[in-house]
């Protein structure tokens, strides 16, 4: 987010809906983007934690951010995906989302950070506000979405 | 020249020599008179020395160096071998073996010096007899020249061009010397472009080099046989020059003499050579006759050059290969393997299963099964690797502890993952330890109790099925299984009340838990109360199980359990309510229909009652949250399962059959999940996970 500042270069983000709200989530995060399909419940685990699926061999947790961030329990419907996120060394994983809309592109100037202080429980989850001609994205901090507590 | 792409083979190699240098100096000290044994440390050191100076490794090279000379001392029967010489002996390769470390870190040898021990060393040297002062360098390729001399003067062979000729007659008229010199590389050598290049390094310091054939460019990319020749412009004298060449390690000969500048290659010898260097790549072993040695040098050139080929050691023929690339190959197989199960199950729903189709599709389940196979035991190394380092630290262990004993090893041979025999030295070393520390009376009370004074440790290794079994036993005093309870309930680990219940079982079981430690001394050897419980965790992540078997007095055994493959297992697939569950075939005793009513209840727990055995059960879906969808009048179906020599039965709705599976591991994010050891995916694509039998014990 520095680095943005400095070179007032553009970022992409791809804008996701949870419920009526808009969500963006970094581009560069993004691994995949896969169909709804069958997740193999795992017993025992935080309840955020809704199982793994096996993505071409491999084994991927699947987490609901809706759930993560004190939101309705997720309504599978047809437009419902799994984004498949890689973060850092923790491997892949992959959360569901209600819809997956479009790929937005933010300058600098139309991102507005969240200053620390003004954070409430529910706030703590993104970093900052893009604001375009869709109307107001709430963009993710996905280290606190999907790091936090492991 | 850039030696780092030489690293991984130096490491390697030093691994080797290092662990030779302590087997065979564990001899010498059995046996100070075998020669044989002296002349394997004296030329394992020596190619260390050689190694580490090729690699510029200067501390290592000074240290090995010293280490050479007190041996060729002993070779040539100056130096008689001495307790407190193999004591300094063993201290150096510790300290070799902390080079070895810091340059497998670092590519950086460190900064210790090890002054006190090269002073040892040189005080071992002078104590024996005036030996004759003689380098030992130069000693040492002498005995090797003998064996076989091959070199005769090649150079002699080296057409000189007009330009070549007039700087060599020009050196000459300046008073300088101009020498010929073949330089025979030994056989064994892997890095002969190297060697070649110390070589040239090692002349060029008073000298220069005017033409080598093969060309420098070749000799680099280490397009040449055995040899190569040289002609030389030096002001030292053709001794020296000759020393400083056969200084350099693996050099097996060098020979050399004064040139005439004015000489001239003899033609039909030329040709030969001319010949010969076209075709370097066509030297491998097979082409050379098998007789080529035989033959008598002069009359055929051409059979002296491929001699060294011919005379390659057949057990040579091996590659090192990256254990990734290993890694890579397994996980193909692995896929192969889920997409064989893919084809099975898709064959089998779309119901067109003809005969050619299924014929065809054994036939491809056999392949990947042999694939499969193949690929295991190309990972398989010998734990040999491991334990050979163990007779060594018996022998220190003895001298610390003063107590007397010997370790007895066998089944070196048997072959594990190499994943698993890297991760299995530490456990085995603390079990070792263990024995030696808590297990063995001291010799006096071993002579009380009637026994030889020197106590036994054995490791046994074999394979038992699908299992390879590591054995660690002692003839000492076995476990006090009051005094481990007294000390567990000292510590707050156990109530008195639970200790008086307790069996003799679970009582050794405590030494398990961490932080326990029943020795009343704490040394430096063992009894800083980690230790078991360290071993019992890394054997459980290997998959494996340690058992124990004791009798007071008369001494126990740490028996390793340890699965043959980690990454593809045979499994037995359930169903419990609507999901799939995969148990390893290799924790499964039986399967039994129990009637509901056979079930009992002893202290509040279920068990049944199966041959005389009191097995309590353990109802999955209750501990996975699933509902059970089948009714409880019905028969249970019931997986036995082991873990050491406890039994349990799980109870499952259906059974599915057997299937081979790959094991995925869940990541960390699902990591709290204990039960689950890891997942597969099932020829359908669903993910099936995998039931932890011994957590669930």
């Amino acid at each position: 987010m520095e680095e943005l500042k400095a070179t007032g270069e553009h970022k992409q983000f791809i804008v996701i809906k949870l419920g009526e709200e808009q969500y963006g989530i970094d581009i560069k995060y993004i691994e995949n983007i896969v169909r709804m399909q069958h997740i193999t419940r795992v017993p025992k685990v935080d309840s955020y934690l809704r199982g793994v699926i096996n993505l071409r061999g491999e084994v991927i947790p699947v987490m609901s951010i809706r759930i993560k961030m004190g939101l309705e329990p997720d309504q599978e419907t047809k437009s419902s995906r799994i984004i498949i996120l890689k973060l850092g060394m923790n491997g892949l994983i992959g959360i569901i989302v209600d819809e997956v809309k479009e790929v937005v592109t933010l300058e600098s100037d139309q991102i507005e950070k969240i200053a620390y202080d003004s954070k409430d429980d529910k706030d703590s989850f993104l970093w900052g506000v893009g604001k375009c001609a869709g109307g107001l994205i709430s963009l993710l901090d996905l280290n606190s979405v999907v790091l936090e507590n492991l | 020249m850039d030696v780092s792409q030489y690293l991984e083979i130096f490491l390697d190699e030093t691994d080797e020599h290092l662990q030779n240098l302590n087997t065979q100096i564990l001899l010498l000290e059995q046996e100070p008179d075998n020669m044989d044994t002296i002349n394997e440390i004296f030329r394992a050191a020596h190619s260390l020395k050689g190694m580490a100076g090729t690699m510029g490794y200067k501390r290592m090279q000074t240290l090995t160096h010293d280490m050479e000379n007190v041996f060729s001392e002993v070779r040539n029967g100056n130096i008689k071998v001495k307790a407190e010489m193999i004591d300094v002996l063993f201290q150096c390769l510790d300290a070799l073996d902390e080079y070895n470390a810091n340059i497998r870190e670092s590519a950086d040898e460190g900064t210790n010096d090890n002054e006190p021990l090269i002073k040892q060393l040189n005080d071992i040297m002078n104590d024996g007899k005036e030996g004759k002062e003689e380098a030992a360098p130069e000693a040492a390729p002498a005995p090797e020249q003998q064996a076989a001399s091959t070199g005769g003067k090649k150079w002699l062979e080296i057409k000189l061009g007009d330009s070549e000729r007039t700087v060599l007659k020009e050196a000459v008229k300046q008073g300088k010397n101009v020498y010929g010199l073949t330089v025979v590389i030994q056989e064994t050598c892997i890095l002969k472009a190297a060697r070649a290049f110390l070589v040239f390094k090692a002349i060029e310091e008073d000298g220069e080099i005017i033409v080598s054939d093969p060309p420098t460019q070749e000799i680099e990319d280490e397009k040449f046989g055995f040899d190569f020749s040289l002609i030389v412009i030096s002001g030292s004298s053709l001794e020296q020059v000759i020393a400083a060449a056969s200084n350099i390690s693996e050099i097996q000969e060098v020979t050399g003499d004064v040139l005439d500048p004015d000489h001239e290659a003899p033609e039909a010898v030329q040709d030969v050579t001319e010949k010969a260097a076209e075709e370097p790549a066509e030297e491998p072993a097979a082409m050379a006759p098998v007789s080529a040695p035989a033959a008598p040098p002069s009359t055929n050139k051409k059979a002296e050059e491929k001699k060294p080929a011919a005379n390659k050691p057949v057990v040579n023929r091996t590659v090192r290969v990256d254990i990734e690339k290993l890694d890579t190959l397994m996980n193909l197989v692995s896929e192969l393997i889920i997409a064989k199960n893919s084809l099975v199950s898709a064959s089998a729903v779309s119901g067109t299963s003809s005969t050619a189709v299924n014929e065809q599709i054994e036939y491809l389940e056999s392949v990947t099964t042999s694939l499969h196979e193949s690929v295991m035991k190309v990972r398989m190394v010998p734990i040999e690797s491991t334990v050979s380092k163990f007779p060594r630290m018996v022998r220190d262990l003895q001298k610390k502890l003063g107590k007397k004993m010997e370790l007895y090893m066998t089944g070196e041979e048997t072959e594990l993952d190499r994943t698993v025999v890297d991760e299995i030295g530490d456990p085995l070393m603390h079990l070792l330890r263990n024995s030696a520390d808590h297990g063995l009376e001291s010799a006096e009370v071993r002579k009380e109790r009637g026994k030889p004074e020197v106590g036994s440790i054995f490791l046994d290794a074999y394979q038992d099925g699908n299992n390879v079994v590591i054995e660690v036993r002692d003839d000492g005093n076995g476990i006090d299984t009051q005094a481990v309870r007294n000390k567990a309930i000292e510590r707050g680990v156990i109530t008195p009340e639970q200790a008086e219940n307790m069996s003799e079982k679970d009582s050794i079981e405590l030494l398990f838990n961490a932080g326990f430690s029943t020795a009343k001394v704490v040394s430096d050897v063992s009894g800083r109360g980690v230790g078991l419980d360290v071993v019992k965790s890394k054997i459980e992540a290997l998959s494996g199980e340690v058992e124990v078997k004791s009798k007071l007095g008369e001494g126990s055994s740490w028996i390793i359990r340890l699965p043959l493959t980690l990454a593809i297992i045979q499994a037995l697939m359930v169903d419990i309510g609507n999901e799939k569950y995969a148990i390893s075939l290799g924790a499964i005793q039986t399967i039994e229909d129990i009637p509901p009513q056979d079930v009992k209840l002893v202290q509040a727990k279920e068990v049944i009652q199966l041959r005389d055995l009191v097995i309590p059960l353990i109802r999955l879906n209750e501990i996975l949250d699933i509902e059970s969808k089948k009714n409880p009048e019905e028969n249970m179906v019931v997986v036995i399962v082991k873990k050491g020599d406890k039994l349990a039965g799980l109870v499952v709705d259906e059974l599915i059959g057997q299937q081979e599976i790959v094991i995925k591991p869940l990541g960390k994010y699902v990591s709290k999940c204990k039960v689950i050891s890891g997942a597969t995916v099932l020829g359908d694509g669903e993910v099936a996970l995998i039931l932890d039998a011994n957590t669930l014990i």
